[in-house]
């Protein structure tokens, strides 16, 4: 169980890392506060070329790994404090 | 309204961005009650059900996470950093004539403000995940409950949680990013109306179970009427008429066309409340800072305690000025007559009776700061209205019909369905709402 556990964290640890690495990565959408609250007009271009679509894969499915190490992490904890 | 929401549903293209918000709204809530791992999440559970949490700064921030602060959960640190992080850079371009000058560049240099912006935003993850962890590590988030939250706390696991935690607020700057391209509204507003009409439920039960069901009618029937008031008064606005001279550019005529210039009575939003509330969470967060460890107080922190806590009135008076200072201040900041001024000029527009240049900049200057007054009055308010109520009701702080989270959602609400109506008149020339 101790093995799955250190695997899992050390996974969770790049991932982490590499998430937040490939959001700083897009390109920001919507102007901040002004926007927010104030209204204001908010003129998205639709235009994302290759380059930000494989990148929305990307960081999509690390995502999804993400998620789903946390959720492996936290069953093997419940099942270890149980056991 | 009804076959209007149906007809909503039946554009392709509208459906679509609206499955996609509610897909990242869902989203959104499930990550909420996933706990950060090494969090133990059944004693933090039974703490969350002991109550009594630490209050004060705490509980603001929670409001705007969704709760999910206390839960110690991937997404703790909720939209709050990128909120904190957009207010920050949006108040240093008054300092740092850099971030003026890229405001003024247009596009691009927005692009490189709202990037700016999301460093920061990491940066702020960052340091609030180690707050929040080292805090609930040593107890302090549930100071009345002696569980462990974090169980095996090596340094390891704590390095991990606030990784993840970091991750998680970066995640959610993401989603929020991607509601606003690619769903509709806007995707952060929309995360944090989301956050706090989740909280509207338990909170309405609690008043409820605790003062009965009268109190609770009349508590649904001031929501009503506050919403109202907030509707109006958000919807009103001044409209300085502007004629723009006939122009021959080329072979067209350009302008002879009269606008106006829309002046919002509550230019400033709700940022001046969330600042004044902010700023005002500081004494008590002192008073904590130096809590003895037999809980004995300080002369000055007592103090601090009685007069600077909710129901006091020297705090009520603070914070209605505090609010007003802040809404003259924000207005300066996101209003700057002069560039209106200039930038009429510039095309050739002009305010009736009004010459055109220093005067029309000394004229707006006018209309602002006049106008600003009422809205400045309303807000302060509307602010008031939780902590009135708990003086009268003994409600809980977070009174759902009040202050921040009344003026975030009605906000949002009407941004969004204006947006949606927008599309809609695209394709049907009906909107939503008439």
């Amino acid at each position: 169980m101790d093995v799955i556990k250190l695997v899992l964290q050390i996974l969770l640890g790049i991932t982490s890392l590499l998430l937040t690495m490939l959001i700083l990565l897009h390109k920001g959408r919507g102007g901040g506060m002004s926007d927010m609250f104030g209204g204001g007009m908010t003129t998205s271009l639709g235009s994302s070329g290759v380059a930000e679509r494989n990148l929305n894969r990307v960081t999509v499915v690390l995502g999804l790994i993400w998620a789903a190490v946390i959720i492996g992490l936290g069953l093997v904890m419940r099942f270890s404090i149980e056991s | 309204m009804f076959a209007a929401i149906a007809r909503v549903f039946r554009t392709p293209d509208l459906r679509r961005k609206l499955l996609f918000t509610l897909a990242i709204i869902a989203i959104y809530r499930l990550g909420v009650y996933i706990p950060a791992p090494g969090v133990d999440y059944s004693n933090v559970q039974q703490c969350l059900a002991a109550g009594n949490t630490t209050g004060g700064l705490y509980q603001f921030v929670n409001l705007f996470s969704g709760g999910a602060l206390l839960q110690v959960s991937i997404f703790a640190m909720g939209i709050m950093p990128y909120i904190t992080a957009s207010i920050i850079v949006q108040l240093l371009r008054v300092v740092i004539p850099r971030f003026e000058e890229l405001h003024k560049e247009g596009q691009s240099g927005q692009a490189i403000l709202t990037q700016y912006t999301r460093y920061l935003t990491i940066a702020l993850g960052l340091l609030q995940a180690t707050t929040l962890v080292s805090l609930a590590r040593s107890g302090m988030l549930f100071p009345a409950c002696d569980l462990p939250i974090v169980p095996d706390d090596s340094i390891f696991v704590i390095v991990l949680m606030i990784f993840t935690l970091t991750a998680g607020t970066g995640l959610i700057m993401w989603m929020g990013e991607l509601a606003t391209e690619r769903g509709v509204g806007n995707g952060m507003s929309l995360l944090i109306f989301v956050s706090i009409a989740s909280g509207f439920p338990s909170a309405m039960g609690a008043i409820a179970t605790s003062q009965g069901w009268g109190v609770f009618t009349g508590v649904i029937l001031i929501g009503v009427a506050v919403i109202a008031l907030v509707v109006f008064v958000e919807q009103s606005q001044r409209r300085i008429p502007v004629q723009y001279a006939k122009r021959m550019i080329g072979r067209r005529t350009v302008g002879g066309t009269s606008t106006y210039i829309p002046i919002k009575v509550n230019m400033a939003g709700v940022i001046p409340v969330i600042f004044a509330s902010s700023m005002l969470a500081l004494p008590s967060m002192l008073v904590q800072f130096n809590t003895g460890s037999d809980g004995t107080l300080p002369g000055w922190a007592m103090w601090v305690q009685t007069n600077f806590s909710g129901s006091s009135p020297l705090y009520m008076a603070t914070y209605t000025l505090l609010t007003i200072g802040f809404t003259y201040f924000y207005v300066a900041i996101t209003f700057n007559p002069t560039e209106v001024a200039d930038n009429m000029k510039q095309y050739g527009g002009f305010i009736p009776g009004i010459r055109a240049g220093r005067p029309t900049a000394a004229y707006l200057e006018y209309i602002i700061s006049r106008i600003t007054f009422p809205g400045a009055l309303y807000l302060a308010f509307v602010a008031l209205i939780p902590l009135v109520a708990f003086v009268l009701i003994n409600a809980d702080q977070n009174f759902p019909f009040g202050g921040t989270s009344i003026l975030i959602m009605v906000g949002v609400g009407l941004e969004t369905v204006k947006q949606i109506n927008a599309q809609m008149q695209q394709r049907h020339y009906e909107g939503l709402l008439r």
